[in-house]
């Protein structure tokens, strides 16, 4: 990618970090970005590593308990607890992944989803720790190096940051030399192993980092709603990832990013209306998937080839009114 | 502990082992044959249980109920291969995912909508209520009835699949799907039949399991992951896999129930874990 379109779509990206709270309520504005963040993460196994990981919860809810633990009970600082965070979600992607990766296609969707389960019921059960089916409320928000971050707008501007320097990092990750090997597995796996790369350790490397970025938004999660409910584990929000990172493109970084922001501001404005929203949220999973494949990024390339192209051709003189 | 507890609950572990056959059974065969993963089959096995109530409702007959159950919902299921499926046979699997759950999604609301939000209880036929003393064990007749219901089912399935036309072609779909149609076979019809005889099953299953545990909307995700387990545990296509991983999982929950019940649920995906632990390769070797 060109430097000047690459400078251009970070302007937009702070431009949107900078305007969203003027337009959407904080608490929803700070909910895409941490969205923004755990889609990143899958998008690493999806969209670069072409790992389909319908368990993204476990790692995301295990970092949000943890975390809530220990901001609740041992009054842990903010940047330790994000730390502990982002530990939880890479080891318990570490466990999870060591037991996938060893299965290809199908059977990897299938572990990764029973594991999630597996999680789920441990902490539905476990209600002394983890609050069982009311969730794990009353968690604070302390002071971050001496900055109250309670009002929503400073929180939103902690998590906002945090997303930028994951975005940059994930940035990072994919231009190195591990993101070019990742996505050689994702294009031709026997081949990528002939050449003497470990498949199946760059898999699990890709599925632990890509539960660190779980664990930060779900700790991030915690602290925004003062409450980890027992569906930030559950296989719904493994699934609502994939939607979104699927409707705003998986073939691209920024990709999970639009998907976030259309997601979270399109449920959020729906769930309040209705409680059989995932009716809703059904129907658009499946008009989506057998109409608009491809996501919203390649939405917009098709729209602005379909310029170009009737451009050239009214330039040429063709009638393109029809 | 008492001796009769433990076989009753040994006896309870093989019949809902059974039932978890049946569905990893029907999973295999859509997954197999049509390569998807179908995240909707938790919910049609919810679907099951919920068209058997209703039947029963309306006609009074448990028999029929139990036939026309499971036929419904596999001619939803043949509505859904193709409307929703056949379009989406050449995009990957992460669309394909993405319809199958959010049908899963429709489905399991839509039981909420149409029947209600809370748990429903059905009873068993007249003809299966009380016990039977088994000299050991005082124990339900309908849970022997179930044993033996999904016994003969597998065993159906299995004489199916190994011993006629229609089944040699299914499994030749699960090995070599290209060979299959180069040997002039409508492939197309094939993966068809195949999720409607997947969706068969998780009806029936479903249909079977509702005088045992009762009706509620969320059954059918939680049988959704247990599927997976068996289907991870045994291959695709495996029967007996698929019957060794059911029961499996099935004892290993009932006596954790006795012990630690809060672990019952988690135990089915320890159980799998541990022996993906020791054999990443599933029980019989796949990959």
């Amino acid at each position: 990618m060109s430097g000047l379109k690459e400078a251009r779509i970070w302007l937009t990206i702070l431009a949107a970090v900078v305007l969203l709270p003027v337009f959407v309520r904080h608490a929803i504005a700070t909910e895409i970005w941490i969205f923004a963040i755990f889609g990143l993460g899958l998008n690493l196994l999806l969209g670069y590593t072409g790992l389909l990981s319908f368990g993204q919860a476990t790692f995301f809810g295990s970092a949000g308990y943890v975390a809530g633990y220990l901001l609740k009970h041992y009054g842990v600082g903010v940047p330790l607890v994000l730390a502990v965070g982002i530990a939880v979600g890479a080891l318990t992607a570490a466990v999870v992944g060591y037991l996938c990766v060893q299965r290809a296609d199908l059977y990897f969707i299938m572990l990764t989803f029973a594991l999630n389960q597996m999680f789920y019921f441990t902490a539905y059960q476990w209600t002394s720790v983890t609050g069982g089916e009311d969730g794990m409320p009353g968690i604070p928000r302390p002071d971050v190096l001496g900055l109250d971050i309670h009002g929503p707008l400073a929180y939103y501007a902690l998590v906002a940051v945090l997303f930028l320097v994951a975005l940059w990092v994930m940035k990072r990750i994919v231009e190195s030399p591990l993101g070019k090997i990742l996505q050689s597995i994702r294009e031709n796996a026997p081949r990528a192993e002939a050449l003497g790369y470990d498949v199946a350790r760059m898999k699990l490397a890709a599925f632990v980092i890509g539960g660190a970025f779980s664990g930060l938004a779900g700790v991030l999660y915690a602290m925004l709603f003062g409450i980890v409910p027992l569906e930030a584990i559950g296989f719904v929000f493994s699934g609502n990832v994939v939607f979104a990172t699927l409707i705003g493109g998986s073939g691209s970084l920024y990709g999970p990013v639009i998907g976030a922001f259309v997601f979270i501001w399109l449920s959020e404005s729906v769930s309040a209306m209705w409680a059989r929203w995932p009716l809703l949220l059904g129907v658009a999973f499946v008009i989506v998937v057998l109409f608009f494949r491809g996501g919203v990024v390649e939405a917009w390339a098709r729209f602005w080839a379909w310029r170009a192209a009737r451009r050239a051709l009214t330039a040429m003189g063709a009638d393109v009114s029809r | 502990m008492k001796f009769s507890l433990l076989v009753s609950q040994l006896l309870n572990g093989l019949a809902t082992g059974m039932l978890y056959a049946l569905m990893g059974i029907g999973l295999s065969i859509i997954t197999g044959v049509l390569n998807i993963p179908n995240f909707a089959h938790g919910a049609l096995f919810a679907l099951g249980a919920y068209l058997l109530y209703s039947v029963i409702q309306l006609v009074g007959n448990f028999w029929l109920a139990l036939l026309l159950a499971p036929l419904g919902v596999g001619l939803l299921g043949i509505l859904i291969e193709l409307g929703g499926i056949r379009p989406l046979y050449k995009a990957g699997h992460d669309y394909q995912l993405l319809l199958t759950f959010g049908l899963s999604l429709i489905v399991t609301e839509g039981i909420i909508i149409v029947w209600s939000p809370v748990g429903m209880s059905q009873l068993p036929p007249p003809l299966l209520r009380g016990g039977v003393d088994l000299g050991i064990t005082f124990y339900p007749k309908y849970r022997l009835f179930v044993m033996v219901a999904a016994a003969l089912l597998v065993l159906g399935a299995w004489l199916f699949l190994e011993k006629t036309r229609y089944g040699a072609i299914m499994r030749a779909g699960i090995e070599d799907k290209e060979m299959v149609t180069l040997l002039g076979i409508d492939v197309h019809r094939l993966f068809t039949a195949a999720f409607a005889l997947g969706c068969v099953l998780a009806g029936v299953a479903g249909a079977l399991t509702a005088p045992i545990r009762g009706l509620n909307p969320l059954m059918g995700v939680d049988m959704l992951g247990i599927a997976f387990v068996v289907v991870a545990l045994a291959g695709l296509g495996n029967l007996l896999g698929s019957i060794v991983a059911g029961v499996l999982v099935g004892v290993a929950q009932s006596l954790v129930a006795l012990y630690w019940p809060e672990a019952s649920v988690a135990v089915i995906f320890a159980v799998m874990a541990a022996v993906l632990l020791v054999r990443p390769q599933g029980l019989f070797g796949i990959r």
